[in-house]
């Protein structure tokens, strides 16, 4: 029988090994910690937090897989001495998640119905430890005074509490490092001291005005004032969504420390290719995110976050909604600088650093902000230094020099997806004034299709060019057109660039001279019969957006038309 | 008033039920919901009665009642005062963590995390959680304690709300005695850390220094102060002689004790210096004096009368001019008088 028995139960050899010597290890700790209350002690409390939290989880595991508590007794003798003692620290018990464990682990001890001696005398302990928990005074002036003011328990420390942060916090607001004077002791100490008492109180609301005012504290000196397992604790708490904290302590937090900030970038990311969202929707998102306010505030997030979208786009450079998130971002980021900048004075440069600078200005002027009767120019000298940068680059590199030549390439074309405002103008000029459409087509299929592999972008262009004859075509005969004119189109998810082919069809339908009827049923037929509803319907909404944004005010007829147009399209839904 | 008697009366049961019956074993989370609200309840009673003398005593009445038939039935029943009833809702607590008969699931619940505070939408108070939230507020103070100025918060906290307290009291009618009663109580109950209960005194009396509110408590406190010499001369001497500058009769009695210390003195000839023979020496001599000089220099007025009453006794001495025979003369001579 006893042989058989490591087969029936697979889980007691492959048991998580729990050793004895790492019990004993852990009540050491215990034990000291308990016994002494200088600074040493609790600095070395926090430090081990993170692995006490990962040896109860481990506890917990094991509690769960014994069968009975007298097993569980038996097997770890020194198992509730530990427990015990750690529920007397307050390092312990002041974070949710290891009281939460320490409890879970007292739990899993007790028996609903206990067999024997030692069960019963578990049971007993366990209750008796948590009442004396909740309900015991270790301050003989306090208990006096709460019996005979009758001032509950629960509100004397959520008073003695909330006074404490509010002292510590006029503390860290008025110690600042004074670099004039150096025999000032600095204060940064006190700072560090408290933020690694922090640690534990992350997930405590009433702790939070402490913790904002942590993060906000100026950084002056040279030392990290901010403990490295505060930031950490944070950031964690942060990314499983703990954590609130006011708008600027966010901002600080990000500053102190980028894993956060990419957290907060990637789940961004996420949320936006994840739904589909009209640009009104997506500008709201990327608005509440607070992401382009805090890089307004601090260039080095700006440059982080931009370098993040980068590598996304690498790996899919014709993912739309994640270009349409860097233009949105791009577009709230400017605003909220344009609103820091009397105070501020950083320039452009230094938030575009790789990008090319004889292009910088000319790209991040909105067209709303010139007359549109200067779009032509404007487009056709984008169009020309487009064509020149790409160029040298990808000639001039036969040898090694190929990587840094498309490291060029790509950062004009990146330029392009936060300015592509631009691209959109180049659009509308295409539809409403066709003349010399030529440098109008290759920036837009420069953005659509940026890397020249196999020298496919001659064979875009070509494309392009065909698509757009053929919709002016369709667009410009006043009846309603056969069918078979438009069969060509009905292929768009195949052709070239189904998104270009697509916005210049919304374009056209909006900006054509036809009536609205026909444009109307021409975009209805096309669009059903691609199947690309959600994506006309964004089309529009940005156009939309645009026009009424910029002070071009297009007539109302335009609207009008949106407008109608806008409402087929819903119905086909 | 007969409903608010009726509930009040119900809700000792409750409480009754809570802490020593065997009857929680079927009690489920609702019923403890309910529990903690009727004992609210009966706070909010407390708050709105407490100072109208007729319907406290009818109040009174009833708890005595209440009180009287579950002695009857219950051993050991611990009775509920009137002034226990603004702790209704921690005395329900501690009944409930007591009885070994409460089922586990209704401790695991009161000590799970609790979630985001959003209970405005169920019909009674949420009390998920409401142990664990004790127990982390408890040891966050004690995270926090070291960082701050040993016990400046604690202090704090207590010194207001004894304020507060003495406020309350007072305003019930002219009858001081419970006011008296109740400062009396607190320093009973706080004979063992004296240091602790003077620190709550000091700041009590700071945070009441310019609030027009708090005058009544604030010389209530004072006049209270001035017969006890022990909690006086533990308090800081900054805070003793601002309070001084403020009070005749607390300047007068801040004099006496500083006279009372100089009279506890025995010249030590080995040392050549005056000190006190009392179990717990509070001042050296030259502290004295300093203490003297600080209280001329606030109240200028103080330093002609004191001048002569230390002549006085002096001359009782037998009015030598030695050093060491009179602690009077030593006084007077190192004040320059």
């Amino acid at each position: 029988m006893s042989e058989l028995q490591p087969l029936s139960q697979p889980q007691q050899t492959a048991e998580p090994l729990l050793n004895v010597q790492e019990m004993q290890f852990w009540l050491d700790k215990a034990v000291a910690w308990g016994q002494a209350d200088s600074p040493d002690t609790q600095k070395d409390t926090c430090l081990h937090l993170n692995r006490l939290r990962d040896f109860l989880q481990q506890l917990l595991a094991h509690i769960s897989n014994m069968s009975s508590t007298a097993e569980t007794m038996k097997k770890l003798p020194l198992l509730g001495q530990f427990l015990g003692r750690l529920c007397w620290n307050p390092y312990v018990t002041a974070g949710d998640t290891s009281r939460n464990l320490l409890l879970q682990c007292l739990w899993g001890l007790y028996s609903e119905h206990p067999s024997n001696a030692v069960e019963r005398k578990a049971n007993q302990w366990i209750r008796k430890v948590l009442c004396q928990l909740a309900t015991e005074e270790d301050d003989g002036v306090a208990q006096a005074l709460m019996k005979h003011m009758g001032v509950p328990a629960k509100e004397y420390h959520l008073n003695v509490l909330t006074k404490m942060v509010a002292l510590l916090q006029e503390n860290v607001g008025k110690s600042c490092c004074s670099l004039s004077n150096i025999n000032q002791r600095c204060s940064c100490d006190n700072i560090l001291a408290t933020s690694d008492a922090c640690v534990p109180l992350i997930t405590c609301p009433e702790a939070s005005p402490l913790i904002g005012a942590l993060l906000q504290q100026p950084v002056t000196c040279v030392k990290e004032a901010l403990s490295e397992d505060f930031l950490d604790a944070l950031s964690s708490a942060y990314s499983s969504r703990n954590l609130s904290l006011e708008e600027q302590a966010l901002v600080s937090l990000w500053h102190h420390s980028l894993p956060s900030l990419e957290e907060a970038v990637l789940s961004l990311l996420e949320s936006v290719t994840n739904t589909t969202s009209t640009p009104q929707m997506l500008h709201q998102q990327v608005a509440q995110s607070l992401l382009p306010k805090a890089c307004a505030q601090h260039c080095s997030l700006f440059l982080v976050t931009n370098d993040i979208f980068r590598s996304v786009l690498k790996q899919a450079e014709g993912n739309e909604s994640v270009k349409s998130l860097v233009q949105t971002f791009t577009r709230c980021f400017l605003w909220e600088l344009a609103l820091l900048q009397p105070q501020t004075s950083v320039s452009l440069k230094a938030f575009f650093p790789q990008s090319p600078p004889s292009l910088l200005v000319p790209l991040l002027t909105l067209p709303s902000e010139m007359p549109q009767e200067s779009w032509r120019n404007h487009l056709n000298w984008l169009s020309g230094s487009l064509q020149r940068l790409t160029e040298e680059e990808e000639e001039g590199n036969g040898d090694s020099r190929s990587t840094r030549g498309h490291y060029k390439v790509f950062e004009t074309w990146f330029l392009l997806v936060q300015c592509a405002h631009w691209v959109q103008a180049a659009v509308q000029l295409l539809v409403t004034s066709p003349e010399d459409c030529g440098p109008l087509l290759r920036l837009l299929t420069f953005y659509h299709h940026p890397t020249n592999r196999w020298h496919h972008r001659a064979l875009q262009l070509v494309g392009a060019r065909e698509a757009w004859e053929h919709l002016r075509s369709v667009f410009s005969v006043s009846a309603r057109p056969p069918i078979d004119r438009l069969q060509s189109l009905v292929t768009l998810p195949s052709s070239p660039a189904p998104l270009l082919t697509l916005s210049l069809l919304v374009n056209f339908a909006v900006f054509c001279q036809q009536p609205l009827s026909v444009s109307t049923e021409i975009l209805q037929t096309v669009v059903h019969h691609s199947g690309l509803v959600d994506e006309a319907a964004c089309v529009l909404s940005s156009l939309e957006l645009r026009l009424s944004e910029g002070s071009c005010l297009s007539n109302d007829r335009v609207h009008l038309r949106i407008k109608e147009l806008q409402k087929t399209l819903t119905h086909m839904h | 008033m007969e409903a608010v008697l009726k509930n009040l009366s119900s809700t000792v049961e409750l409480l009754a039920v809570a802490a020593y019956s065997g009857t929680v074993e079927q009690w489920e989370k609702y019923n403890v919901s309910r529990a903690f609200d009727w004992a609210r309840y009966c706070e909010h009673i407390y708050s709105r009665y407490h100072s109208n003398p007729a319907i406290r005593r009818v109040m009174e009445q009833q708890l005595e009642l209440t009180n009287q038939s579950l002695q009857d039935v219950i051993p050991g029943y611990t009775e509920v005062s009137f002034s226990d009833l603004p702790r209704l809702q921690h005395l329900l607590l501690v009944g409930l963590l007591n009885n070994p008969e409460v089922p586990i699931s209704l401790l695991k619940m009161l000590f799970d995390t609790r979630g985001p505070v959003d209970n405005m939408k169920s019909e009674y108070q949420d009390v998920t959680g409401l142990c664990s939230h004790i127990i982390q507020c408890k040891a966050a103070c004690k995270v926090l304690s070291p960082l701050t100025e040993l016990s400046a918060a604690g202090a704090e906290v207590q010194g207001r709300m004894l304020m507060e307290r003495l406020g309350a009291l007072l305003s019930r009618g002219s009858d001081t005695r419970p006011a008296e009663h109740f400062l009396g109580c607190v320093l009973q109950e706080c004979e063992g850390a004296g240091r602790q209960f003077c620190l709550v005194i000091t700041a009590a009396l700071l945070t009441t220094k310019n609030s027009a509110a708090q005058t009544a408590p604030r010389e209530f406190l004072l006049d209270w102060l001035q017969n006890k010499h022990s909690v006086l001369q533990s308090l800081p001497a900054t805070l003793l002689i601002d309070l001084a500058k403020e009070h005749k009769k607390f300047r007068d009695a801040y004099c006496d004790v500083l006279k009372k210390w100089a009279s506890d003195m025995e010249y030590i000839i080995s040392e050549g210096e005056w000190v006190q023979t009392s179990t717990n020496p509070t001042v050296s001599f030259q502290k004295l004096t300093e203490r003297f000089m600080a209280l001329f220099e606030a109240c200028p007025s103080l330093r002609a009368k004191t001048e002569k009453e230390l002549k006085a006794l002096k001359i009782s001495d037998g009015d030598f001019d030695v050093k060491g025979l009179s602690v009077w003369g030593d006084l007077l001579s190192a004040l320059n008088m």
